[in-house]
């Protein structure tokens, strides 16, 4: 059992190690497919006015005249040493500006993942619980518009409207960290997390409707309910309980996604996260930045997957019996 | 039919997608009022009338016909790209939740890269490396759905199997495949019916949010999503020309999920009759 | 023959809205700052933050104007585009033209305290020649043949030839004087220059705070304690900072934005014109561009007010070569004057193409809002004539790439102009300019006629020469210029005192003050 259990960690370190080094080596061929260097990132047109000379000075500068393979390994070996390259434009290291936007991000994800549970489970049951009914209608108009609105424009209105009419505006202050000024945050956090939220909503709402009208169609449920189990019971403990899983399966995935999606919303409410910090280095084609960075969220990625999969574990009584 | 007589969300989604439908045929017919790409700048930004049902936007191109193409152009767009990302995104996840093994750890490994990759850095590498199109675009959007798939159908696949019929299935000797498309598609078919629904309008939101980007159907070819960005800080001057189009979407989106889910009340054999 | 170089004028309007997104991560880093000056706080919004704090390099919109703010240079604009002394007290051009002794002025020291002197002149100068430094206004000295620093407060540029254009290519940022001790990276860290503000608080991507320069050699000292840009990616969201109050400045691009911010009534929206200008390039090197016919039948072709109503509702003023308002070119002085489809057949036919032709035009996305809606309307114009334009629209950082190797037909852009149309074209459209193979024309008349110019002091005299530059340019039509647009300018109602610059500078922001 004891050594069972050691392969399957072994694997899956493995596993972890090999998706990594894929995310690496795609990242890195196709940020060098976009056509475009950093020196014409940062000239723009004006680098066509660049003498051979002054190419060939950049091109050193900025570590260009390297081959890829050189490149590639080099930064690949820098990060694991945990030197994780150099960002000219942010006189920052790369580590160190994760360090920073990494915590934003997931805050926002855990916000937006909670508001999303919190509106998608409850309104998913109560539309499962009759179908075809005006609490069903209810449910579902709830979850069309969440589908249906787009991130920019939910957020884009929700901005003008709070500030344009309340002077409610604060992500138009400096940006400010849980540890730097609590309330400040939270604050800040508030729109893009209702945005995000709203939206990841709908999804869960479905799949918790789905979920839990397949699980009461089971045979245990029927059994469970002839037996006598109380109605508000077997909702929670027997259907819920059993349901769990493409629930889970479902915030995993979208969990996953705001780690790297949330860019529009970060951009528009101004929150320095990662994928500003990605699409940003995109831009200027600061590799080592989107390399790096991108290889984090991709570490978190397999983290979060890996919770996913022991929650199956944990929660899915079939699962769990094997 | 008596599916549709049944279901009144898909009888709603099927007959806007059919009045939808229609529409985009009458562009593809070539029967549109005006011709949706000719500029007529004398008629700029006309209100909505007879002549302009819909009105006309800044080049005094009418939005109708430019709408009605866009929805055929739109829903080409995330046909194409849900039907690649179905197709091979399920067999992922069959193959994945099934074989288990190697073939779970190939196909999980690529899944898991593609994830890890934020769709943004995909979408524009893909747009600035290929030549653009239409179908580059379907093609980009369907390459992020694909994990979806392969993700959402690998959980129950892993359940099923552990269930009795499906282990009686593999004592009595069948073949992989045909337990898989006999006892375990058919199991995992309304997960993918809803999965097939909700990604077709996301689809539909994705093309539009590559547009702002840059990145959809390149112009002067309207598609819902470039119109929508296009007209998006017209918004205080011709309304119409935001409102038309954003009003498609939101049919064309909420017609696609209605349709899902009746679908899925007729198909799956469990929540089937009990309604 | 000074040309080249990115004047951080012009340009910046371009690329500040090639640079419009969003910034990376947060964090505090460099903090020297002195907060807490008497004279008030300004919050300017921008979209990004600066991408060097190097001036030598600067093209960035955010970055020119930080470091204008921070770094001096020789000379200097006025608001009115004349040039005028900064550094430099007084400058003199020998007879023959072939040199120039620059008179420095005393007392001025840099942000770490040291002196200004000719010896930081030299160095500054000599670095930016140096093809190595990759200064990217390298060009613009490139009559120089060696600088002399006699005295203290002395420095004389021989020169190759006269150069009327020298004195205002000193004026940009990217030829802002250094300290001698200083180096690129050290600058990078702690900027150091005698500018009117020094750098104070920098969180990457989020903020830079400038704080007042107390020792400022200006006779009127910043009316501002400090000046905060705040990074704020999206321009409506700077517009809803506005309207809350937590950013008081703030320049935009887009007239549908610009025209939002005015809705609301708190903010204050001025238009400014511009430098730079939209036009449509042609390569004359490609296909059937070579035929001048066939170039000045889509001349003819093109109703350049209806690219302006169409594409930016309006908002600009029909041009000709020329922007800069001592020289401007008259739009009317052209072989069309206005669109005339009969004449571009006529060119068509003489061209021996009355079946028509078909052009490849490379157009940006997202780099400036109009550029897609000018393509269309320019497609739909040509296609009248029988001429058919093939939209090739790009992500900007493509776009970019192929305009730098001149791999295109035509292509639709926004090009930087300069208050010296020495400065803006002698670069293209002389044989030897280094944008030369972009622009895909040159001419002996054309070589002639720059040298002219810039042999030439005195300015009616230029004035004319420039204007013949001008018709020369039209009557070849190796671009068609379509229009010039706006900036807007929003400032909240305790804002006074800032002047908003054709060249899109902010300069201003000195005389500034924050009720």
């Amino acid at each position: 059992m004891r050594r069972i259990l050691a392969n399957r960690a072994v694997r899956r370190v493995a596993s972890t190690i090999g998706t990594l080094f894929g995310v690496a080596v795609f990242v890195f061929v196709m940020l060098r497919a976009i056509p475009g260097d950093q020196i014409t990132a940062g000239l723009g047109t004006e680098a066509a006015a660049l003498t051979p000379a002054q190419r060939v000075a950049l091109e050193q500068y900025y570590g260009l005249d390297q081959s890829p393979v050189t490149q590639f390994f080099s930064w690949l070996g820098n990060m694991l040493t945990g030197n994780f390259g150099y960002s000219a434009r942010s006189q920052q290291g790369v580590l160190e500006m994760t360090l920073h936007s990494l915590p934003v991000t997931f805050e926002l994800a855990v916000f937006s993942i909670v508001l999303a549970l919190l509106l998608g489970v409850p309104l998913g049951m109560l539309s499962a619980s009759r179908t075809n009914s005006p609490r069903d209608a209810f449910g579902q108009v709830v979850s069309l518009a969440g589908l249906s609105v787009p991130a920019f424009l939910l957020a884009t209105t929700l901005l003008s409207i709070f500030a344009a009419s309340f002077g409610f505006n604060p992500n138009g202050q400096g940006f400010a960290t849980l540890a730097e000024d609590p309330l400040l945050n939270l604050q800040q956090m508030f729109l893009p997390a209702l945005v995000l939220g709203f939206g990841i909503a709908a999804p869960i709402l479905r799949t918790t409707r789905t979920a839990v009208l397949e699980v009461r169609s089971e045979d245990f449920v029927r059994t469970a309910r002839a037996k006598g189990v109380p109605p508000r019971r077997l909702q929670v403990r027997h259907v819920l309980g059993n349901a769990l899983v493409p629930i889970v399966t479902m915030t995993g995935l979208q969990f996953g996604y705001l780690l790297g999606g949330a860019v529009v919303v970060e951009q528009i409410f101004s929150v320095p996260g990662v994928g500003r910090q990605v699409l940003l280095g995109i831009q200027q084609k600061e590799y080592a930045v989107v390399q790096s960075t991108v290889l984090v969220i991709a570490l978190a990625f397999v983290l979060v997957n890996l919770l996913t999969d022991m929650l199956y574990r944990i929660i899915d009584p079939r699962v769990r019996a094997s | 039919m008596t599916a549709l007589r049944r279901s009144p969300a898909m009888l709603a989604g099927t007959i806007v997608l059919l009045v939808l439908a229609v529409v985009a045929a009458l562009s593809f017919a070539g029967l549109l009022p005006y011709d949706p790409i000719a500029q007529n700048p004398p008629d700029r930004f006309l209100a909505p009338s007879g002549a302009h049902l819909f009105g006309t936007d800044q080049f005094g191109r009418d939005v109708f016909s430019r709408v009605a193409s866009g929805v055929g152009n739109s829903a080409l767009i995330a046909v194409v790209a849900v039907a690649f990302a179905t197709v091979v995104g399920t067999l992922g996840g069959l193959v994945s939740g099934f074989y288990r093994g190697f073939a779970d750890g190939a196909i999980g490994g690529v899944t898991n890269v593609l994830f890890a990759f934020p769709p943004l850095l995909l979408a524009l590498s893909l747009a600035s490396v290929l030549d653009r199109n239409w179908f580059t675009v379907a093609v980009a959007i369907a390459i992020v759905y694909v994990p979806i798939f392969i993700r959402v159908t690998r959980g129950p696949v892993l359940s099923l199997r552990e269930i009795e019929y499906v282990k009686a299935a593999v004592s009595t000797g069948q073949s992989r495949w045909q337990i898989m498309l006999r006892h375990v598609l058919p199991n995992i078919t309304s997960i993918i019916v809803i999965q097939v629904a909700l990604s077709l309008s996301w689809a539909v939101l994705t093309e539009a949010s590559l547009s702002f980007l840059g990145l959809g159907t390149p112009p002067p070819a309207p598609s819902l999503g470039s119109m929508i960005f296009e007209a998006r800080s017209l918004v205080f001057i011709a309304p119409w020309t935001l409102i038309a189009p954003g009003a498609v979407v939101v049919l064309l989106v909420v017609g696609l999920n209605l349709l899902g889910d009746g679908l899925r009340d007729t198909l799956d054999p469990r929540t089937r009759g009990k309604r | 023959m000074p040309r080249g170089a990115l004047s951080a004028i012009g340009a910046a309007a371009v690329l500040s809205i090639a640079l419009t997104s969003c910034s990376s991560s947060s964090g505090p880093v460099t903090s020297t700052g002195a907060t807490g000056k008497s004279g008030g706080a300004l919050v300017v919004g921008v979209t990004s933050d600066p991408d060097t704090l190097f001036p030598w390099k600067a093209t960035q919109f955010t970055a020119v104007n930080v470091l204008q703010n921070i770094y001096g240079t020789l000379t200097e604009f006025d608001k009115d585009l004349n040039v005028v002394p900064g550094l430099a007290e007084s400058w003199q051009t020998s007879e023959d033209g072939k040199k120039l002794t620059l008179t420095l002025r005393k007392g001025v020291t840099f942000g770490d305290g040291s002196a200004f002197d000719s010896k930081d002149v030299k160095a500054s100068l000599e670095k930016i020649m140096d093809e190595k430094t990759a200064a990217v206004a390298r060009a613009s000295l490139a009559s120089v043949k060696s600088v002399e620093a006699p005295d203290e407060s002395t420095v004389v540029l021989e020169l190759t030839g006269p150069d009327a254009a020298l004195p205002a290519n000193l004026a940009t940022v990217n030829m802002a004087m250094l300290s001698s001790d200083d180096t690129e990276e050290k600058l990078n860290a702690t900027p150091n220059g005698t500018g009117p503000f020094t750098l104070g608080k920098r969180v990457p991507s989020q903020s830079l705070t400038l704080a007042r320069n107390d020792k400022y050699w200006g006779a009127e000292k910043p009316k501002v304690g400090s000046v905060e840009f705040r990074v704020i990616p999206d321009e409506s969201s700077i517009v809803s900072a506005m309207q809350s109050g937590n950013v008081q400045l703030a320049v935009f691009n887009d007239p549908l934005v610009a025209q939002t911010a005015q809705g609301g009534g708190t903010i204050t929206v001025t238009k400014t014109p511009q430098l730079s200008y939209h036009a449509l390039q042609l390569n004359a090197q490609h296909g059937d561009l070579k035929d001048v016919n066939v170039r000045l039948a889509i001349q003819c072709a093109i109703d350049r007010k209806q690219v302006l109503d169409t594409a930016a509702l309006g908002e600009g003023e029909v041009t000709g070569p020329i922007t800069a308002p001592a020289f401007k070119s008259d739009p009317a002085q052209r072989p069309c004057p206005s669109r005339d489809l009969a004449k571009a057949a006529e060119y068509l036919g003489k061209a021996g193409k009355s079946g028509g032709v078909t052009v490849k035009a490379i157009v940006s996305q997202g780099e400036y809002a109009t550029s897609v809606n000018e393509a269309q309307n320019l497609k739909a114009q040509l296609a009248e004539a029988k001429i058919t334009l093939d939209l090739e629209v790009l992500e900007s950082g493509a776009f970019v790439d192929r305009w730098v190797a001149a791999d295109f037909d035509a292509a639709v852009a926004l090009n930087g102009g300069r208050p010296d149309p020495d400065g803006s074209y002698a670069r293209y459209f002389t044989s030897k300019g280094n944008l030369n193979k972009v622009a895909g024309y040159s001419s002996p008349e054309l070589d002639k006629l720059f040298a002219e110019g810039k042999a030439t002091t005195d300015p009616a005299a230029r004035k004319a020469i420039y204007e013949k530059v001008s018709a020369e340019l039209e009557a070849n039509a190796p671009w068609i210029w379509l229009f010039t647009s706006y900036t807007y300018t929003g400032t909240t109602s305790n804002v006074s005192g800032f002047v908003p610059m054709v060249s899109g500078s902010l300069q201003y922001l000195r005389t500034t003050s924050v009720a």
